[in-house]
């Protein structure tokens, strides 16, 4: 890392650590509900309300999107408020768990199929190539959660200064 | 409230830096699908308004006995991704579901930013004594069932089905031979024959309507041949009178007719004389 100066820099060394207080993240983490609710629920279900309104069948279900995003938004809610405690790594790993369940139901119901109106021309799309690309992410998030978990177990304040830095 | 600042080691452990960097990926994996899938909808979208279409579709009669119905289809790819593996196949049914033909485009890759224009031809055979011969003289509904695959942005498959009837107009539509009195004596016997039909086919005929009148032994009596050039949508209705061999009765016989134009020969159904 080169200074303006042009020499190098000594690598950031944290000199302790801050939790922010249980109010703070609570109002954090509300205030992240915000967009992950347009997200993953007021998004989804406008979308599939509005093709529902147009005549056009829907391949899942607005509920199913209702009760997996709440289950999403609750889950990591809950993982980002716990994030100081050691029921982190477990919270991640239930929030991406949650994640590959709604994901697995999503490819159970591809491919969409579509029959246009007057029944003449019918229109088969697949999209669980996507959907199993996109379980990447989340079993990368168990494999972050078992390794936080571990490392909460061994020492279970020893990642406190890298996530809280003062 | 905020918690005092405790003391600390100064680099990360490694399990932590591995879990972090998990993280990291996760988060990586699920914005660069995201922004794949916002350019995927945008890229369909803009490939369903450009909307696939036919063009110049014109029929005529082809040789072997066919009717040759050709023409193009365009397919635009506006979009920032490929279709691949694009196909289409049709196949077309007369109104029992008997097989006339089909045509086939493909598999092919349409590339980003580039229109396919794929020309097509599907050939109907409509062969005297043929069970599709009825093409040439009914107007009648054929049945049009078309299939296409494609795989678009490497990741998603589609197939579209079709089913429709299309109306057919037969070129020879209502097509008679009437094999009028003879009369006459000794300078010979001749019959008024008249052939009438509708041209319900969309080209126009333009060639020679030959004719034999057999007896009922299949001896040809007589025979002679009319100019056609017939337009579509046109009635069709001229009499000559044919002179008749000596002796040869066409009562009870038939009247066989070719259409010949341009080097194609087609030999319209026999019509029976009383």
């Amino acid at each position: 890392m080169s200074t303006p100066s042009g020499g190098t820099a000594a690598p950031r060394v944290p000199t302790g650590y801050q939790i922010p207080s249980l109010g703070y993240r609570i109002l954090v983490a509300a205030l992240r509900l915000i967009p992950s609710f347009l997200l993953l629920i007021a998004l989804p279900i406008a979308v599939l309300n509005f093709a529902s309104s147009k005549g056009i069948a829907i391949p899942i279900s607005t509920t199913a999107v209702a009760v997996g995003g709440l289950a999403l938004l609750a889950l990591g809610t809950a993982r980002y408020i716990g994030k100081p405690t050691r029921a982190f790594g477990p919270l991640s790993i239930a929030t991406s768990l949650a994640a590959v369940v709604y994901l697995l139901y999503a490819i159970s119901r591809s491919p969409y199929r579509l029959v246009l109106p007057g029944g003449s021309a019918t229109v088969i799309a697949g999209y669980s190539t996507f959907l199993e690309l996109m379980l990447i992410a989340p079993i990368f998030g168990i494999v972050a959660g078992i390794l936080t978990t571990i490392e909460d177990a061994r020492s279970p304040t020893e990642r406190l200064p890298f996530d809280f830095p003062a | 409230m905020v918690a005092p600042v405790l003391p600390f080691r100064s680099h990360p452990p490694g399990i932590y830096r591995l879990a972090r960097a998990f993280r990291w990926l996760s988060t990586l994996v699920v914005v660069v699908l995201i922004i794949y899938a916002g350019t995927v909808v945008y890229s369909a979208y803009e490939v369903a308004r450009s909307s696939p279409q036919s063009r110049g579709f014109t029929a005529s009669f082809a040789p072997n006995g066919t009717v040759e119905i050709g023409g193009s289809f365009t397919l635009s790819n506006p979009g920032f991704y490929p279709i691949q593996s694009f196909s289409l196949t049709a196949r077309i049914t007369n109104a029992t579901g008997v097989f006339l033909g089909n045509l086939k485009v493909g598999p092919t890759v349409i590339a980003p930013s580039s229109t396919g224009v794929f020309p097509v031809a599907v050939y109907l055979p409509v062969t005297s004594g043929s069970a599709t011969e009825s093409l040439l003289t009914e107007d009648q509904y054929l049945g049009l069932s078309a299939w296409g695959n494609a795989t678009y942005a490497y990741l998603f498959p589609l197939s579209v089905t079709l089913s429709e009837t299309r109306s057919w107009g037969a070129p020879f539509e209502g097509f008679t031979v009437t094999v009028g009195t003879p009369s006459g004596g000794g300078g010979g016997i001749t019959v008024p024959v008249t052939i009438s039909f509708t041209n319900d086919a969309s080209f126009t005929e333009v060639g020679t309507l030959a004719f034999v009148i057999e007896s009922s032994m299949g001896a040809a009596c007589g025979s002679d041949s009319f100019s056609l050039n017939v337009l579509p949508g046109t009635l069709y209705d001229q009499t000559e009178p044919v002179s008749l061999a000596s002796g040869c009765s066409p009562a009870g016989g038939q009247a066989v007719s070719t259409y010949t134009s341009g080097g194609t020969t087609i030999v319209l159904p026999p019509e029976a004389i009383p």
